[in-house]
């Protein structure tokens, strides 16, 4: 079935355009990257120092973004914001990606009554979207952005758990797990070495379109000020900033927001040529092309 | 199927038992007295002290925060099963009242735009399936994987200021009615149809691989026709993202209702939390909870009787 599927005709072309997006989201993200993490080389301006008499400035050759109500640079505090979004956007999703695996794998190795209470308490954190839970645990915990992330995670890990708790109850009936297990293997032993390498690749696909969800639910809630404004510039507060003066000077939020959409465009650019390269799934099969063409 | 339906219903009040108690104690854990948080504080309320004392201990009691926690659990449940959930403390107005009339509001707003949603999201899907390859389906991905990709509040604050502060075409102001739908309705269509666009072209990419198709085709069928029974094969998935958006729609208006100023349940849960008026954020979250669950219930009851195989 594998080899007679890249004979179907169309096979390499559709091959190649699947690592056609891969590759521009690598491209992209490498550059913001580059960009943020050599912020102090590529920024024009001080991203904190006040000029008043720049204040609200358009679009200029000087100002690529224009300038904000303190007459900072807009470009130069997007690339540094970056620095705290990105860094805090990625520690929130590698905690939760950690959490998900363990449990998720604990779930689905073990099964019993931990599955049945661990898929329970799932169906219960379904029920709660992400919006509604960050609304509630910041009007009784205050708005901050450690309670932010805090609920980013307690609500992040349930994807995670479901895919890794899925592959691990197919991946349990493998002869290498059996053989590990009937070698005597510890079961700690058992899910690192047999199960984790395969559930990782799908994880992997999935973590690149969590990130980009969880970037653009934290800039909403920055948007409406739930962010809280830390010390150093950041994309959701620069925007929550901006939104004072936005009818007045709309360019204002221009920077953060294209910063925002390069961002989680490039990721989820990402994850859509890896799942294509990965997802058997996705690709159709060999006795379908024939019949699309009639269809085409 | 009775049976099924039985068991889903108890797992469903199980569910909502347990989330109940999540929020309950979500409300315990808040380090806000809420006692302070109703008389105000003694320092802003200017009273003498030894009478602040008393009162607040009258208050406490008639909170019953001095008993036990199950207690209190039970008496709040109590309330929540009578649709008391205590009053604003900014508006002092019933909660349960406030809430009941910013529902229309966030209807009028959601089932349009999922209706948007279900035009864009199949009429596309299909089209970038019927067109797999080639330049059409690859300009559909692209534009989706574009506008997932676009903060919500963005683009609805983009097209406000395009069309109410520039072309002065759109209504700035803070009523629901029909002349003021389109905007808001354009933006939760737009973004919400790209994991629809997905969903509908993978699944209609493995229907076309079904021998109904070819028979279909060797039967000399028109193209609609054979469409048309695709269609029909890939209800379910279509069903469950609907569902699914539905629940967005409601919880994920927070943002397009507060941009658009439209007087509906998401901007009122928004101007509370910065009002810190907390007994609105819990009746919402509360409230938000149990409309999903009863959703999901609903998902799953049409799958096992469009499905009997569905093992629940």
């Amino acid at each position: 079935m594998q080899i007679r599927k890249l004979k179907c005709e169309g096979g390499d072309k559709m091959q190649r355009n699947k690592s056609l997006s891969l590759i521009i989201g690598i491209i992209l993200i490498t550059s913001i990257i580059v960009l943020v993490a050599f912020a102090n080389v590529f920024a024009p301006y001080d991203p904190i120092e006040q000029v008043p008499e720049n204040r609200l400035m358009s679009f200029s050759s000087k100002h690529i973004f224009g300038t904000d109500q303190y007459g900072r640079d807009i470009f130069s505090r997007v690339l540094f914001g970056g620095r705290t979004t990105l860094t805090t956007s990625l520690s929130a999703l590698i905690l939760t990606v950690i959490l998900g695996l363990f449990l998720g794998m604990v779930s689905g190795y073990y099964g019993g009554l931990i599955d049945a209470l661990l898929m329970r308490i799932v169906d219960v954190m379904m029920a709660f979207p992400f919006m509604v839970l960050a609304l509630i645990v910041t009007s009784l915990f205050g708005i901050s952005f450690l309670n932010l992330l805090i609920t980013v995670v307690v609500i992040g890990w349930v994807p995670f758990a479901r895919l890794t708790r899925s592959i691990v109850i197919d991946a349990k009936e493998n002869t290498n797990v059996q053989a590990s297990e009937i070698l005597g293997a510890k079961s700690w032993r058992i899910m690192i070495e047999e199960l984790l390498p395969q559930v990782i690749s799908p994880v992997l696909v999935m973590a690149t379109f969590e990130l980009g969800k969880l970037m653009l639910s934290i800039s909403a809630l920055s948007f409406f000020g739930l962010g809280a404004k830390p010390p150093s510039p950041e994309w959701g507060s620069m925007l929550s900033d901006g939104k004072t003066f936005f009818f007045q000077a709309p360019y204002i939020i221009v920077g953060p927001t294209l910063a925002i959409i390069l961002s989680v465009l490039s990721l989820n650019l990402i994850g859509e040529g890896l799942r294509d390269l990965m997802d058997p799934y996705e690709i159709p099969k060999l006795e379908d092309c024939p019949k699309r063409r009639l269809l085409g | 199927m009775f049976t099924k339906i039985l068991k889903k219903t108890m797992e469903m009040v199980v569910t909502i038992f347990i989330a109940t108690i999540i929020i309950f104690v979500l409300i315990r854990l808040s380090p806000r007295d809420p006692v302070k948080i109703v008389m105000g504080n003694p320092e802003i309320a200017m009273t003498n002290t030894k009478e602040y004392d008393i009162r607040y201990e009258k208050m406490s009691e008639e909170l019953n925060l001095d008993k036990s926690i199950p207690f209190q659990y039970i008496s709040w449940i109590k309330r929540v099963l009578k649709f008391d959930f205590g009053k604003s403390i900014y508006t002092g107005r019933p909660v349960a009242d406030e809430i009941k009339e910013r529902i229309p509001a966030t209807l009028l707003l959601a089932i349009p735009s999922m209706i948007l949603q279900c035009i864009l999201g199949i009429s596309l899907g299909v089209i970038s399936a019927v067109r797999h390859e080639k330049f059409t389906d690859q300009v559909i991905r692209f534009i989706s994987v574009f506008f997932s990709s676009v903060p919500a509040f963005a683009l609805g604050l983009m097209l406000l200021y395009y069309f109410g502060v520039h072309l002065k075409y759109y209504e700035v102001s803070n009523v629901a009615n029909l002349s003021r739908l389109w905007l808001p309705v354009i933006v939760l269509g737009v973004i919400s149809s790209p994991s629809l666009i997905r969903v509908v072209r993978t699944n209609m990419l493995q229907e076309f691989g079904r021998d109904y198709i070819s028979f279909g085709i060797a039967r000399g069928l028109s193209k609609g026709d054979i469409l048309k029974n695709a269609i029909k094969n890939i209800a379910l998935p279509i069903i469950t993202i609907l569902a699914l958006s539905f629940v967005s729609l409601l919880s994920g208006a927070v943002v397009i209702e507060s941009i658009f100023t439209w007087p509906g349940m998401g901007r009122y849960a928004m101007e509370s939390i910065l009002l810190n008026d907390y007994p609105v954020t819990q009746a919402y979250a509360l409230f938000m909870t149990i409309m999903i669950v009863i959703i999901n219930f609903f998902v799953d009851i049409i799958y096992t009787y469009a499905n009997p195989k569905v093992k629940m």
